[in-house]
């Protein structure tokens, strides 16, 4: 990858609750299909927070939401608990969706404006069926685990700030006991303390309700601070999957490494790998490795074949023809 | 393009005159009030500032500390219900003492401001080259051909690939990264002595930012350029600026080089901002330590330090009065009981023995019940 391929997935593991394979999501404009995701390969552990982590248009958020069929992926098979969602009918699908919620980026617009915060944080018990007291209670009990006092719940959004907002949505998303909960920059709209109250917040809620997260980000450290094991994506390929720590360690492709050498303030020694140019069009991607008209490392190999993904030791995978194993960074910060 | 190619010297720095005691920025005691429907709030309060020639300041603060008011107010761009006091002498020139003629070329031709998001600051139904050309043909008089030339030079200056046929694009039809360098190209028309960007890179990917101030501190270099860069992230500052004030609830509570502040910082809410941020070298799970409480009401401030409430150093004098903004070496702060001294290190511990500041903050470590 950019490239295929399914060495990284844990077939092994009997905990594995979400398991991508092949996905492609491609969608159709005047000027020809943007290939949004093109093959991309991944599983969850259940408990597990998935880290996905690349530039703008390269598919992190597409492939997150494609997981929950919003949108249904072109091809490809995404099988949770044993059942493959792509082969699902819309009935059968909506009977799977408590199990999937998303948070998303804007908190306010999220929303409803004109809605009481029990009623948004409620919606999904009603929709369910829950009545009465119990579904009281779950409010309660949803509205003191995210840090928002129960005395609130007749209140509307607008009396709340940006990071209330969030835990408000983050309850919401909590309310029907889902396994998977997509976060799609969810901390990105909002101030570093905030930020932080957030992802300690999120870090909390995993533990407590035991539920697994994919959290997208463009912001490495944020990405590494939440992540139990991180992938990253480049122009809808996956370049390298890895524990977090591990990635950050020692990353082998060159395109992770020139995202680490651009975090900012950070004094990364990484040589030669800061890239140049602008992304390539999805409608027309480049043959070969995805990143080969970027990647300070190309030669011909990468410009026709793609690569597959392979370990480079422990749970560490990458697609990359020329990976850098042998001179690991340093980020210090 | 490099160095020797010489691009873009209509007026060679040497034209220029030297600055009054070196200062490109001299602002003192500004503040800054709105008024609105709940009553007046002062955004910016009291701002004593120095910049020197070629110097890179960042103004650090987070959402609500007036560091974007402060900016635009230095280019005169605050908006119909805001009030200044204070001075503002950019390149020796007090920006009061203006006649009407000359303020008409001074804010964008002297001065001139990058804005946060790219997409806003330009026309989406003008071509680019009208965009960039529009400020020299009204500020320089120059004309529609001579204006065409030199926005080609300035494309290629900010690093913009075939710029020819980018002048006959739209905003829309180029990338994030792109258009902001249209935005920088736009602000260097008129080959500003100061130039101010308010979160230039915010909406950008981290590769692409990095390129973008990369270039930004290229062309400080080149063109004798002061800068003033204000950002909520502290990384960002921390790799680019030669200075930082950290502002909270509309004053600087820290200011000196950022060498520095990151080595030995005093204010504690420096200490906050830089503890609620996740570091790259930090484990992964590493556990953040959020700021408790939130911003004051600047309708409504708080008597004494705006930050006492949710400070861990808080003692009942810093609810009393405001603690005034100083410090040796060029390093200043606004802390009785500074971070790193005796006074610091007394108060913090004083607090942890009450488990509670005097601002009735807890000084447990568990989360806050409810924000």
């Amino acid at each position: 990858m950019a490239g295929t391929g399914t060495a990284h997935l844990r077939d092994g593991d009997p905990n594995v609750l979400v398991r991508v394979e092949d996905m492609v999501v491609e969608f159709s404009i005047s000027s020809g299909t943007v290939h949004a995701v093109s093959g991309v390969s991944f599983d969850i552990v259940a408990g597990e927070t998935l880290g996905i982590v690349g530039e703008s248009g390269c598919g992190k958020s597409t492939t997150a939401r494609a997981v929950i069929q919003m949108p249904r992926p072109t091809s490809g098979s995404v099988t949770f608990n044993g059942t493959d969602l792509t082969q699902l009918g819309n009935e059968e699908l909506r009977k799977v969706r408590p199990d999937l919620q998303m948070i998303f980026q804007d908190p306010i617009s999220s929303l409803n404006p004109r809605r009481t915060v029990s009623d948004i944080i409620g919606e999904g018990l009603r929709v369910w069926g829950a009545r009465g007291q119990w579904t009281s209670d779950r409010l309660d009990e949803l509205m003191e685990a995210v840090g928002i006092d129960p005395r609130f719940g007749e209140r509307k959004p607008h009396q709340f700030s940006g990071g209330q907002c969030q835990r408000i949505s983050i309850a919401r998303a909590l309310v029907l006991d889902p396994k998977v909960i997509i976060c799609d920059e969810p901390v990105s709209a909002l101030d570093v303390s905030v930020q932080a109250q957030i992802l300690n917040l999120l870090e909390d809620m995993k533990q407590r309700y035991g539920v697994s997260l994919v959290f997208i980000s463009h912001d490495l450290s944020v990405i590494k601070n939440i992540s139990d094991r991180v992938m990253v994506m480049y122009m809808g390929k996956v370049c390298e999957v890895a524990g977090a720590d591990d990635l950050f360690a020692r990353p082998a492709h060159h395109y992770t490494r020139a995202l680490m050498a651009s975090i900012p303030g950070s004094k990364a020694v990484v040589e030669a790998s800061m890239i140049e140019g602008e992304l390539p069009s999805a409608i027309n991607p480049p043959t070969g490795c995805r990143f080969n008209t970027r990647c300070p490392a190309a030669t011909d190999i990468c410009r026709s074949e793609e690569p597959t993904i392979e370990a480079v030791g422990g749970d560490h995978y990458v697609a990359c023809h020329h990976p850098a194993t042998e001179t690991p960074v340093t980020v210090e910060s | 393009m490099t160095a020797n190619d010489q691009p873009h010297r209509d007026r060679p720095d040497d034209g220029r005159p030297d600055l009054p005691n070196g200062m490109m920025l001299e602002v003192d005691d500004l503040t800054v009030d709105f008024d609105t429907p709940s009553g007046n709030l002062r955004a910016v309060d009291g701002v004593t500032l120095r910049l020197a020639e070629r110097e890179t300041l960042a103004i650090v603060g987070e959402s609500g500390s007036g560091k974007s008011v402060l900016s635009r107010t230095l280019i005169n761009l605050l908006a119909g219900n805001g009030r200044r006091s204070g001075s503002i002498r950019i390149g020796g020139r007090d920006i009061d003492q203006l006649s009407k003629a000359e303020r008409k070329h001074f804010f964008g031709v002297e001065v001139a401001m990058i804005f946060q998001d790219p997409m806003t600051s330009l026309n989406p139904v003008k071509r680019i080259g009208v965009q960039i050309t529009e400020a020299m043909r009204y500020h320089l008089d120059l004309s529609a051909s001579a204006a065409d030339k030199r926005a080609l030079r300035l494309l290629e200056l900010v690093h913009i690939p075939s710029p020819a046929e980018r002048m006959k694009q739209y905003p829309h039809e180029l990338s994030g990264g792109m258009r902001q360098r249209v935005v920088i190209a736009m602000a260097l028309a008129c080959e500003p002595r100061l130039l101010i960007a308010d979160e230039p890179t915010t909406a950008l990917d981290v590769t692409v930012q990095k390129t973008i101030l990369d270039l930004l501190d290229e062309l400080r270099q080149e063109r004798r350029m002061s800068m003033i860069l204000v950002t909520h992230d502290l990384g960002v500052a921390e790799g680019r600026a030669d200075r930082i004030a950290v502002m909270y609830a509309g004053r600087i509570r820290e200011i000196t080089t950022t060498d520095r502040l990151f080595a030995d910082m005093r204010h504690p809410y420096t200490e906050a901002l830089l503890n609620s941020i996740p570091r790259p070298d930090l484990p992964s799970h590493t556990r953040l330590h959020p700021i408790p409480g939130r911003p004051p009401n600047l309708l409504d401030p708080p008597k004494g330090c705006a930050f006492a409430p949710r400070c861990r150093y808080a003692q009942p004098d810093c609810l009393e009065s405001e603690p005034p903004l100083d410090g040796p070496h060029g390093h200043d702060w606004a802390c009785f009981h500074p971070v790193g001294t005796p006074e610091g290190a007394a108060a913090l511990a004083a607090n942890e023995e009450a488990g509670v500041t005097a601002a009735g903050l807890s000084m447990s470590e568990s989360e806050e019940e409810f924000v």
